[in-house]
C-alpha cells in the first residue's frame, strides 16, 4: 500500500520534487563558485567570501520552506480534486490513509534533503578552506531536514483540515491584523502581529528552525 | 436469507432543502437491486451514507452483516464501488490505477482485470486524463469487478455513456454476476436499464423510499384501469389505487398489485371494468412518483 501511495504521490509531484532537488543541490555549490583557492588569502578577501556564503545561505531556509509547503499541500491535491471519494472508498481507516499520505510525502521530502546534503558535501570537498573557517555540511542538511519537515507537517495539516478549520486559521490571521489596526487607530504603541510572529519564530516557537545562521561555511 | 444492506430510520440533511428522512432499505444477499429515482432524489447521498462517506443524523446501517461506520474498512474490503463521477487520479495510466487499486484489496483478481481490460479495449499505457468518458466508466467498472466483491454498489454507472459502451458495461456486469452470488445495488434514473437486469427495485423520491418490491411484482402488478360507475370511496380493495382521474363519464385508475380475479371486487362495488392496460416500468415509475407527491384521493 505504502509503495503504491508513494508512487502515486511521486507521479503527482515529480516536477516540483525534481526542481527542489536541483535547487537544493545547487545552492551549496553556488557558495563555492568563486571560493576556490582561498587558502592563504588575505583576511579581507576571506571575510568578503564568508559574507557572500552567508548571503547565499539565507536562501536555504526559503527553499526548505518551499519544499515543505509544496509537498504538504501537494500531498492532498489529487484527493481534493476528486473530493476524496476514491480515498474514502478504499478499505483502510481514515487515520491509516492519512499516515500513508504523510509517510509518502515525508519520503519525497528526502529528495531535496538528500540533494542539499550531497551538494554541501561536494561543495565542502571542492574548496580549500583558510584556517579558522569550517564547513558544516551535516549541520546544514539536518537543519534543512528539520525546517522542511516542520513546514511540511504544518501545511499537510492545513491542507487536510476541513473548510471550517481553514477559515478559523484565516480568521485568526485576519483577527490579528484587525487588532493591530484597532490599536493603531487608538494610538496605542503595542502591536499584536509582530509579537505573535516573534513567538512563532523564536525558540521554542515552531518556526524558530527557519531563523538563524544557515551558512555552510563559518568560522 | 440474509440481507446485504439494511438501513433503519436513516436520516440525513444537506442544506435547507434536501433531507432523507426515515429511510429503510432492505437488499437481500444475492439480489440485483435497482435503486431508481429522478435526478436529485437522494440516490448518491444514500450511497455515500451506505459507504460511510457521510454521517447520518439518525438511524442505523448494516452492510454484509457488519455495522456502518464501525466496521467500514472490513465492509469496503468486500465492496466494489463505481461512483457517479469518475474520481481516479487523472495523471495515472490504466495499469498504474489498476496496480494502486489492487494494493488495497486482498481479493483483487489481476488475471480477471487483464481480461476485462482486453474486453473493454483499454490500453494499459493510456493516461486516465486522455481517456474518454466511456473509457473512464469502463475502468471504474473493471476495478470494482476485479475486486471480486461480495457487494457491488454502482452509482449511475452508465450515465452519459453511449449505447455501445453502456451495453459493454452492462454485459460485463451481468456476466460477472452470473459467476457467483454477488449482491448488486445499482442506482439509475434510466428505468429500462434496470428493468433488464434487476430482480428487486427500490424507488426513491425527495429522500423518501416510495416503494421497494420484487421487479416482477412491480412490472406485472401495475395497471391502468378504465372504470365506469366507480365508487366514490375505495375501501377494502385487494389492490392499491395509486391514482384516479375522471375522463368522459368514467375514471382512469392506476393500480398496483392487480390480478385478473380482482375484477370481481369491482363488480361487487357496482362498478364496471371496461379495460385493463399494462403499464411499462417507466409509466409505473412515473405514476408512483406522482402518487408519492400528491396522495391519491
Amino acid at each position: 500500500m505504502y509503495r503504491q501511495i508513494l508512487y502515486v504521490q511521486w507521479c503527482a509531484l515529480r516536477l516540483p520534487v525534481v526542481l527542489l532537488g536541483v535547487l537544493a543541490f545547487a545552492l551549496p555549490l553556488l557558495t563555492v563558485t568563486y571560493g576556490g583557492g582561498l587558502e592563504g588569502a588575505p583576511p579581507g578577501q576571506v571575510a568578503q567570501w564568508l559574507y557572500a556564503a552567508q548571503q547565499i545561505g539565507q536562501l536555504v531556509p526559503y527553499v526548505a520552506m518551499l519544499a515543505g509547503v509544496l509537498l504538504g499541500i501537494g500531498s492532498w491535491a489529487p484527493d481534493h480534486a476528486g473530493k476524496h471519494v476514491y480515498a474514502l472508498s478504499l478499505p483502510v481507516t481514515r487515520a491509516r490513509y492519512v499516515w500513508l499520505r504523510f509517510a509518502a510525502g515525508t519520503t519525497l521530502l528526502l529528495v531535496p534533503v538528500t540533494a542539499i546534503g550531497i551538494g554541501a558535501l561536494v561543495a565542502t570537498v571542492s574548496v580549500r578552506l583558510p584556517s579558522g573557517v569550517h564547513a558544516y555540511p551535516l549541520a546544514l542538511t539536518a537543519r534543512f531536514l528539520l525546517a522542511s519537515f516542520v513546514c511540511y507537517a504544518i501545511f499537510f495539516t492545513i491542507a487536510i483540515s476541513t473548510r471550517r478549520a481553514a477559515l478559523a486559521v484565516l480568521g485568526g490571521i485576519g483577527g490579528l491584523l484587525l487588532a493591530d489596526a484597532v490599536l493603531w487607530g487608538f494610538g496605542v504603541g503595542a502591536t499584536v502581529t509582530p509579537t505573535v510572529f516573534m513567538w512563532l519564530t523564536n525558540w521554542p516557537g515552531p518556526l524558530s528552525i527557519l531563523i538563524g545562521r544557515w551558512a555552510l561555511f563559518d568560522v | 436469507m440474509n440481507n446485504a444492506i439494511e438501513t433503519h430510520d436513516l436520516a440525513y440533511r444537506a442544506g435547507k432543502h434536501f433531507e432523507i428522512a426515515g429511510l429503510g432499505l432492505t437488499v437481500r444477499e444475492g439480489s440485483m437491486y435497482g435503486f431508481l429515482g429522478p435526478n436529485g432524489s437522494g440516490k448518491t447521498t444514500t450511497i455515500r451514507l451506505l459507504l460511510g462517506m457521510l454521517r447520518p443524523r439518525r438511524g442505523t446501517i448494516s452492510m454484509l452483516g457488519r455495522s456502518v461506520p464501525r466496521d467500514m474498512p472490513e465492509i469496503l474490503g468486500e465492496t466494489g464501488y463505481v461512483p457517479e463521477r469518475p474520481h481516479l487520479y487523472p495523471y495515472l495510466t490504466v495499469s498504474e490505477a489498476t496496480r494502486l487499486h489492487a494494493a488495497f484489496y486482498r481479493s483483487f483478481d489481476a488475471a480477471y482485470a487483464a481480461d476485462l481490460q482486453r474486453r473493454f479495449g483499454l490500453r494499459a499505457d493510456h493516461r486516465i486524463s486522455h481517456l474518454s468518458k466511456g473509457e473512464v466508466g469502463k475502468l471504474h467498472v473493471l476495478l470494482a469487478l476485479a475486486q471480486r466483491p461480495r457487494l457491488l454498489i454502482l452509482d449511475e454507472p452508465t450515465d452519459g455513456l453511449d449505447p455501445v459502451v453502456r451495453r459493454d458495461v452492462l454485459a460485463a456486469l451481468v456476466d460477472f454476476c452470473s459467476q457467483g452470488t454477488t449482491t448488486v445495488f445499482i442506482s439509475s434514473h434510466l428505468v429500462h436499464e434496470l428493468e433488464r437486469i434487476c430482480d428487486w427495485i427500490g424507488i426513491l423520491d425527495e429522500g423518501n423510499l416510495v416503494a421497494e418490491l420484487p421487479m416482477a411484482e412491480f412490472k406485472n402488478g401495475i395497471k391502468r384501469l378504465r372504470v365506469v360507475r366507480a365508487p366514490a370511496v375505495v375501501t377494502g380493495a385487494p389492490f392499491v389505487v395509486l391514482s384516479r382521474e375522471p375522463s368522459d363519464g368514467e375514471q382512469t385508475w392506476v393500480v398496483r398489485g392487480w390480478e385478473p380475479r380482482m375484477a370481481e371486487w369491482l363488480s361487487t362495488a357496482n362498478a364496471e371494468l371496461r379495460e385493463v392496460v399494462d403499464l411499462d416500468l417507466e409509466e409505473g415509475f412515473v405514476e408512483l412518483l406522482r402518487v408519492s407527491r400528491v396522495p391519491a384521493a
